[in-house]
């Protein structure tokens, strides 16, 4: 049998473990199939895999315990009638916010071009608003207001607090 | 025709339980297994297995096909028995089956069950699985989680990269190292005729 080179069997020994799994695309695992049968050495490498399976398939699986279903089905249950219960106005809202954020979230993983045109134009006009903030007496509305009034309005009011002094003597009755 | 587990699982987030049922139907042995070999100790397994499809329930109505039902009930899967080796190494504790002796007469409850079985293929079978946990527990976390879920799951390597949460080459040179590892272990150990161990 004819013996591969030394850089080339450890190239495949590399990749033997996914060709053994068949996890390599066609060609790859071509050339590695046509390398196995002239290399001995690479050959017993690929035995030594399925020997390793075998061990490892050796001990016999264990397996669910027959209440097993039924504990999950009856634990499933219960979680659906809580539930149900459970669902007041304020739970609802919360999982509408919930959902709403999931919604958006994935919407701007999947680069959905509304939603993050929404989102620039959201963050854009709240820079906007924090930086220049209208000045509230300049609005058009409220210039019928007289600034005076409101001066006046603001106005302090004096007040005048009177502590009584106690009394020296006090009536004691046995 | 078979329904596909995602097809199930949007049943489920309608809420039909007889959908759920079923997956769980499909699974329950496949995944107790995992845990098992993850975690070493067959009740708790039950008990994450139990956790993990509760948690499929419980966030059926969220659930979305982008990927295979079983890489996200095997990542939810997977993250229990991370948290639950790390809390057992927080506690510093140690389950009873790894500190039983071989020699002792330990059987899980379905050889129990089963009394047609010879004592003697009963001790054989335990000990060969003792013998396998021991030499998986040898290796690093994610090797043996990697080795596990492509040998006993029969996932794909892309399936495993979503459920390790790393790339697909990655998980191609995990596998490839738990191998090697595990064969050093049973050369070690003096199983199988290696070509290694003959030198």
């Amino acid at each position: 049998m004819h013996k591969g080179s030394n850089h080339e069997c450890e190239n495949i020994q590399t990749h033997l473990s996914a060709y053994y799994d068949k996890e390599l695309p066609s060609w790859k695992s071509l050339l590695i199939c046509w390398h196995l049968k002239r290399c001995a050495k690479c050959k017993i490498k690929y035995r030594e895999l399925s020997q390793i399976e075998e061990f490892l398939h050796s001990a016999e699986p264990v397996k669910a315990s027959d209440a097993f279903l039924s504990n999950i089905m009856s634990r499933a249950n219960s979680v659906n009638t809580d539930e149900k219960e459970n669902r007041s106005v304020i739970n609802k809202l919360v999982s509408f916010v919930d959902r709403m954020q999931i919604g958006l979230r994935s919407s701007i993983r999947s680069y959905n071009s509304y939603y993050i045109l929404g989102f620039f134009v959201s963050v854009f006009m709240m820079i906007g608003i924090t930086l220049y903030t209208p000045n509230i007496e300049e609005l058009s509305l409220l210039k019928t207001f007289d600034s005076k009034t409101i001066k006046q309005q603001e106005r302090l009011v004096a007040f005048e607090v009177i502590i009584q002094p106690e009394p020296k003597r006090t009536l004691k009755i046995r | 025709m078979i329904v596909s587990d995602e097809d199930l699982m949007l049943q489920c987030s309608k809420g039909d339980m007889s959908a759920f049922e079923l997956l769980v139907r499909r699974h329950q042995d496949a995944l107790v297994n995992y845990i098992y070999f993850t975690i070493n100790d067959y009740h708790r397994a039950e008990d994450l297995a139990q956790e993990t499809f509760l948690r499929v329930f419980k966030s059926a109505k969220r659930y979305e096909p982008k990927s295979t039902f079983k890489s996200w009930l095997y990542t939810i899967a997977t993250n229990l028995s991370r948290n639950e080796h790390r809390n057992r190494a927080r506690r510093k504790t140690f389950y009873l089956e790894d500190l039983v002796d071989e020699n002792e007469d330990v059987y899980h409850s379905e050889f129990l069950i089963d009394t047609s079985l010879q004592p003697d293929i009963l001790y054989e079978k335990k000990e060969r699985q003792q013998l396998i946990k021991k030499t998986l527990n040898q290796l690093p976390e994610n090797q043996r989680l990697a080795l596990a879920l492509v040998s006993y799951q029969e996932l794909s390597y892309d399936e495993i990269s979503e459920i390790l949460n790393c790339s697909n080459g990655a998980v191609k040179s995990l596998i490839h190292r738990a191998r090697q590892n595990l064969k050093k272990l049973l050369i070690k150990a003096g199983i199988g005729d290696f070509e290694d161990a003959q030198r």
